[in-house]
C-alpha cells in the first residue's frame, strides 16, 4: 500500500487556516476530513499531531474555539478562525 | 509577540486542568465517534468500524501527551510533578525526614545566627546618604583626636574635604540621686548635613550652634526617634521642650528618623549635643582647648573620583602644619619631636563604627567558622543517607531508564528530592537562627553596657540564607543523584541481591564522607578544648587583690562642689560610709579596677638622667589610706598612707613590685625617691614609702605594667568624680539604702550608681565565655553528628554483607574474627580522618592564636586529648553493629535474599 506522505505541521497549520477561512467554524475531525478530502485523499493528516496544532493556533491567537454542540449533535470544539491576522506569516 | 502570547496563555492554563482534561477526553471520544459513523455509512461493519477508525487515529495517549505538553509549561510541569513524588517519598521514610530536616534546620540555623551579627556588625552600611564615599580619619593608626587637631582639619577643607567630628557619650537623665543614664553623641555642626540626614522633626543642627558654649540658639539637643517614642510618647509637641542633661538646659530642635540610629552599629543613640556646648558641664575643666585630651572621630566625605588613598596622599601635605599649629606646650621635647612627626590617613568607614566590630572580630568569624564546618558535617550525614537510599532504589531507576528516562531527568528529580529537604528546614532554622542570634547578643552583654544590635532580617541575611539553603542541598544531593543512575539499564533488572561485596558496594564514597567527617570534628574538638583551657587561665588568673563581696560607689559631684572643697568632702563620704553597719572597709580610688579609663606619665628613679619615655612610661592611680587593705592586696614592704600624707606634707608614693623591680633592681626603694611627671599638677620628687604585690588595673590580660600609687588627699587638681570601694559584711542591698541616705545627707545633689566590682569584673571576660560556650556546645554537636554517622554507615555496610558474614561463619569463622572485619573499616575511616584532622587543626591553629591565652595555640595536650575522646567515642559507635553482626545465624543470613 503507498504510504501517503506526511503533512508537515507548519504547512499543517496553513491548511488549517485556509479550510476554517472555507468553511467557517468546524470541528477538529471535520478539518480533518476536509484537508484530506481538498486534497483528494492524497493528504493524510496524522491526527495525533491535529490537536496539538490545533491548541498552538488558539494559544498564539490565530483561532478561537467554544465549546458547543454541532450539526449532527456531537459535543465538541468548534474552531473558528480569527480575522484579526490574515496576512499569511 | 504571538509567542509571547503563547507563553502566557500556558501560564494561565496552571489552572483548571481537571476540566480541560476532560473536556479533551471529550473531544477525543467524539472523533473517534464520528469516524466511526463515517466508516458506517461506508459499508463496514460496527467492529470494524470503530476498529478502523482506532487504527486511522493513532496513538491515544500519545496524542494526549503531545497535547499536554502544548498545553502546559513542561519544565513547571515536571518540577511540580517531582515534588509532588518526593513528598510522597518523604512521607513513607518519617525517620529518614526528620533526621534530615532537624540536622538541617540547626545548621542553617546557627549560620544564619552568626552571619546576621557579622552583618549588622562588619558588613551593613550605614543609612546615610552615600556610605561608600565615607572615610575615618587616622593619626598614627589612631582613630581619636583632640578638639584642637579637628578644629584645624575642620577649617581645612580643601585638603580634607567635607568632615564631622563625633564622640559617644553618656549623660545622666536624673536631677539627683541615681543616675539614669541616656546614651549621648557630641556632634560637630555639619554633621547632619554631610551625612545626608533629613529631620523626621524640627531641625537638625547647623554650623552655629556649634559654638563654643553654645550658639545662637543656646544651647541645642537632637534626639533619636527611639527616645522620643519611649520619653516623649511620640507627642509632636517635643519641639521646644527643654531636657536636663548632666543638670544642664537643652533646648530640643530637632527628632532624627527612625532609620538613624547613630555612628554605632552595636548601640543606638539618644541625644546629640553640638560639641561646642561641651564647657556647659565642666567649665574649669574644658576638653575644648585641651591639647592632650583624645576623644573625638572624625569622618570625612571623600570628593567623587578621589580614592582612600589618594585622600591620604592629599593629607601628608597639610599634616606637618596641622601638628605644628596644635602642638601642646607642656609635652616634654621628645614627645613633642613624636608629635610633630603624626601621620594623618583615611580609612573607609562605610560600616560605621563598632566596638563589637574591633572588640570581637577575630572571634566572630572563628565562630562563623565553626559553625560552617558543623553544617558541613550535618550535610555529609544527610549525603550518606541519600546514598544508601540511592542504593535501595536502584532497580526503580533502571526500570525508569529502560522504558525512557534520560539521565538528566532523573538526576533533575533526585536533585528535587533534596531541594524539598532544603526548604522544610529553612523555616525551622530561620526561627533558630532568630533565637540563637538574640541569645549571643545576650552573651556578649553586659548590665552596664547592653548592646542593641539591629538584629532585623534584611535582605543580606535572606540571601544569605537562601545561598546557604540551595548550596547545601546541591552538595548533599548531587553525589548520590550521580551514584543513583549510573546503573546501566539490564543491570538491576537482573540483580539478585545477594548481598556479596562487589565492587560497587563496598560504599567506598560513604565511608570517605565519614572519614571527612571526623577529621572536621576532630578540628572542632581541638578547638573547643583551647578555648575552655583559655577560660580556665583567665578565671584562675591572680588579679592582686579580692574582688569577692565588694561594692563600688560611683560618685560625681557635677558642679556643685567647687575643686577646693572635693577633697574634703570625699573624705566625708569616705567616713560616713566606713561607720555604717554591713561595711567591713572601705577606700577611695580615682580609677576603679578595670573602669575603662587610665593615666600614664613618665617616672624614673630620682639621680638618675631622664630617660627614654618609653623606658619611663607608668601608670597613676590615686587612692586613700586604707584602700591596700580593704582589697586585700599584698604590702612587700612599708606601709599604706596616712592621715599624715595629706595636702602641704611631704609628697609620697606607693609603688608595685614591678617599677621596683625595673626601677631599683635587688635594691630596697623605701626611703629612696622618684621623679615623676603626671601632668601639669602632679610633677616633681616623689618619697617612695611602700612597695605593693602587682595588681591588675584594666583588663584580666593585660601585660603587666608599671604603676605608682598616689594619696587622694595630695591631689592639686581633683577630679569630680571618685569611686568608694567598700567590703560588704552584709548583702549589697540591705547596705545601698543606708549609703545613698548617707550621700544625700553629705551633699544634696550628687549623681551616685552602684555596682559590684565581682560583677564588672567578671564582665570583661565576657568574650572568652562565650567563645568557650559556643565552641563547646558545637564541638559537642559535631561529635554526636559525626558518631551518628560512623554508625550509620558501619551498621549499612555490615547489612550489606550479611551473606558474607553467613558464608564465613558457616565455613568455621570465629565471631571474633567476624567483629574484627567490621571494626578493622573502622578503624582505618578513624585512622584517616583524624591524620586529616590533625593536620587541618595544625594549619589552621595561627589563625586563633590571638584568642588565646596562657598556651599555646599548638598546644600538644589539647589535641591528643581531642583525638582520644573522637577515638574512643568512634570506636563504640563501630563496635555495637560489629557485635549486631556476629550474632546472626549464619543459615537464616544465607537463607535471606
Amino acid at each position: 500500500m503507498n504510504s501517503k506522505p506526511d503533512v508537515w505541521q507548519g504547512t499543517l497549520a496553513l491548511m488549517v487556516l485556509k479550510t476554517l477561512e472555507r468553511t467557517g467554524s468546524l470541528h477538529g475531525y471535520g478539518i480533518a476530513r476536509q484537508i484530506e478530502q481538498t486534497s483528494a485523499d492524497l493528504l493524510k493528516v496524522n491526527y495525533g499531531t491535529l490537536y496539538p496544532a490545533l491548541l498552538k493556533l488558539e494559544q498564539e491567537g490565530y483561532i478561537a474555539s467554544h465549546w458547543g454542540v454541532s450539526d449532527n449533535n456531537r459535543r465538541g470544539w468548534h474552531e473558528k478562525a480569527s480575522w484579526m491576522d490574515r496576512e499569511v506569516w | 509577540m504571538r509567542k509571547l502570547r503563547g507563553w502566557i496563555v500556558r501560564f494561565g492554563s496552571l489552572f483548571g486542568k481537571g476540566r480541560k482534561d476532560r473536556e479533551l477526553q471529550e473531544e477525543l471520544e467524539s472523533h473517534i465517534q464520528m469516524h466511526t459513523e463515517d466508516n458506517l455509512r461506508s459499508g463496514m461493519t460496527a467492529q470494524e468500524a470503530r476498529r478502523q477508525a482506532m487504527i486511522k487515529f493513532g496513538g491515544i495517549e500519545s496524542t494526549k501527551e503531545a497535547y499536554c505538553e502544548q498545553r502546559g509549561l513542561p519544565l513547571l510541569d515536571s518540577l511540580v510533578q517531582d515534588l509532588r513524588y518526593a513528598w510522597r517519598n518523604l512521607l513513607g521514610s518519617p525517620g529518614f525526614a526528620l533526621a534530615s530536616i532537624l540536622s538541617l534546620a540547626l545548621g542553617i540555623g546557627a549560620n544564619t545566627a552568626i552571619f546576621s551579627i557579622v552583618n549588622a556588625v562588619m558588613l551593613r552600611s550605614l543609612p546615610v546618604k552615600d556610605p561608600h564615599r565615607l572615610v575615618q580619619f587616622t593619626i598614627d593608626g589612631d582613630g581619636t583626636f583632640t578638639n584642637p587637631l579637628w578644629e584645624e582639619i575642620r577649617d581645612r577643607q580643601n585638603a580634607c574635604g567635607e568632615t564631622v567630628a563625633y564622640s559617644s557619650t553618656e549623660f545622666d537623665l536624673a536631677e539627683e540621686g541615681e543616675r539614669k543614664p541616656a546614651r549621648g553623641m557630641w556632634v560637630s555642626g555639619d554633621f547632619f548635613n554631610v551625612l545626608g540626614v533629613q529631620p523626621a522633626l524640627g531641625r537638625l543642627f547647623a554650623r552655629d550652634d556649634d559654638v563654643h558654649g553654645g550658639g545662637k540658639q543656646g544651647p541645642v539637643a537632637v534626639i533619636s526617634h527611639d527616645f522620643w517614642q519611649t520619653h516623649f510618647s511620640g507627642e509632636p509637641g517635643v519641639i521646644g521642650k527643654v531636657l536636663r542633661l548632666d543638670r544642664q538646659s537643652f533646648e530640643i530642635v530637632g527628632v532624627t528618623p527612625q532609620a538613624f540610629r547613630g555612628l554605632d552599629s552595636d548601640h543606638g543613640y539618644e541625644v546629640a549635643i553640638p560639641i561646642g556646648c561641651e564647657p556647659l558641664f565642666h567649665p574649669d575643666r574644658s576638653s575644648l582647648g585641651n591639647r592632650s585630651t583624645w576623644w573625638l572621630n572624625i569622618l570625612g566625605r571623600l570628593p567623587d573620583g578621589v580614592t582612600a588613598h589618594q585622600g591620604s596622599e592629599r593629607l601628608k601635605v597639610v599634616a606637618a602644619g596641622i601638628m605644628q599649629e596644635t602642638l601642646p606646650g607642656d609635652w616634654d621635647a621628645a614627645g613633642k619631636q613624636s608629635y610633630l612627626k603624626q601621620r594623618l590617613q583615611v580609612v573607609p568607614a562605610a560600616a560605621g563604627f563598632s566596638g563589637v566590630r574591633s572588640q570581637y572580630g577575630a572571634a566572630l568569624l572563628t565562630v562563623m567558622t565553626v559553625v560552617g564546618f558543623v553544617l558541613l558535617i550535618a550535610c555529609a550525614n544527610i549525603a550518606n543517607l541519600l546514598l544508601a537510599r540511592a542504593a535501595a532504589r536502584r532497580r526503580e531507576f533502571s526500570i525508569r531508564m529502560a522504558i525512557g528516562a534520560g539521565r538528566a531527568r532523573l538526576i533533575r528529580q533526585l536533585l528535587t528530592e533534596s531541594l524539598l529537604l532544603g526548604l522544610l528546614g529553612v523555616p525551622a532554622g530561620l526561627v533558630l537562627a532568630k533565637w540563637g542570634s538574640r541569645f549571643l547578643v545576650r552573651l556578649l552583654s553586659t548590665a552596664g553596657d547592653p548592646l542593641q544590635i539591629d538584629l532585623s532580617l534584611d535582605g543580606m541575611v535572606l540571601l544569605f540564607t537562601a545561598g546557604l539553603t540551595v548550596g547545601t542541598c546541591l552538595l548533599f544531593g548531587l553525589a548520590p543523584a550521580f551514584r543513583a543512575v549510573r546503573v546501566a539499564a539490564h543491570e538491576a533488572l537482573s540483580l539478585a541481591s545477594r548481598g556479596t561485596v562487589a565492587g560497587a558496594n563496598r560504599f567506598n564514597l560513604g565511608k570517605a564522607l565519614v572519614a571527612g567527617q571526623i577529621a572536621l570534628c576532630l578540628v572542632l574538638m581541638v578547638a573547643a578544648g583551647l578555648f575552655s583551657a583559655t577560660l580556665r587561665n583567665v578565671l584562675r588568673e591572680p588579679l592582686g587583690f579580692d574582688q569577692h563581696k565588694v561594692l563600688a560607689i560611683e560618685i560625681d559631684t557635677r558642679q556643685l562642689v567647687p575643686a577646693d572643697q572635693r577633697i574634703a568632702l570625699f573624705e566625708t563620704l569616705l567616713q560616713k560610709v566606713r561607720q555604717l553597719p554591713g561595711v567591713a572597709s572601705a577606700a577611695t580610688i580615682l580609677f576603679k579596677p578595670f573602669s575603662g579609663s587610665a593615666q600614664n606619665g613618665f617616672a624614673f628613679p630620682d639621680g638618675e638622667d631622664e630617660r627614654d619615655t618609653r623606658d619611663s612610661r607608668t601608670w597613676l592611680n590615686r587612692v586613700s589610706p586604707g584602700y591596700f587593705k580593704t582589697m586585700r592586696a599584698t604590702i612587700l614592704a612599708g606601709r599604706e598612707f596616712e592621715e599624715g600624707d595629706k595636702r602641704g606634707a611631704e609628697k609620697v608614693v606607693i609603688i608595685d613590685e614591678k617599677t621596683a623591680r625595673d626601677y631599683f633592681g635587688t635594691q630596697d626603694p623605701i626611703g629612696q625617691c622618684l621623679r615623676g611627671d603626671f601632668g601639669p599638677n602632679t610633677k616633681g620628687r616623689f618619697l617612695i614609702i611602700g612597695v605593693v604585690k602587682d595588681m591588675k588595673y584594666a583588663e584580666i590580660r593585660e601585660p603587666k605594667r608599671r604603676t605608682a600609687f598616689l594619696p587622694m588627699a595630695q591631689n592639686g587638681d581633683p577630679s569630680p568624680r571618685v569611686t568608694i570601694l567598700a567590703r560588704l559584711a552584709a548583702p549589697p542591698a540591705s547596705v545601698i539604702p543606708a549609703i545613698r541616705a548617707a550621700t544625700t545627707e553629705a551633699r544634696h545633689g550628687l549623681s551616685v550608681s552602684f555596682g559590684e566590682l565581682e560583677t564588672q569584673i567578671s564582665e570583661s571576660f565576657r568574650q572568652e565565655k562565650a567563645v568557650a560556650l559556643l565552641s563547646s556546645f558545637f564541638g559537642g554537636l559535631a561529635l554526636f553528628l559525626a558518631v551518628v554517622g560512623l554508625y550509620g554507615v558501619t551498621s549499612y555496610t555490615s547489612a550489606q554483607r550479611r551473606n558474607e558474614s553467613g558464608i564465613r561463619m558457616a565455613l568455621g569463622a570465629q565471631r571474633n574474627a567476624v567483629i574484627w572485619l567490621v571494626l578493622r573499616d573502622v578503624v582505618v575511616i578513624i585512622s584517616l580522618g583524624a591524620a586529616l584532622g590533625l593536620a587541618i587543626a595544625l594549619g589552621l591553629a595561627r589563625l586563633i592564636a590571638s584568642l588565646v591565652y596562657g598556651l599555646s595555640p599548638h598546644d600538644g595536650r589539647s589535641f591528643l586529648f581531642a583525638a582520644l575522646v573522637l577515638s574512643i567515642a568512634g570506636v563504640l559507635a563501630g563496635i555495637f553493629p560489629a557485635w549486631r553482626a556476629s550474632r546472626l545465624d549464619p543459615s537464616e543470613a544465607l537463607r535471606c535474599e
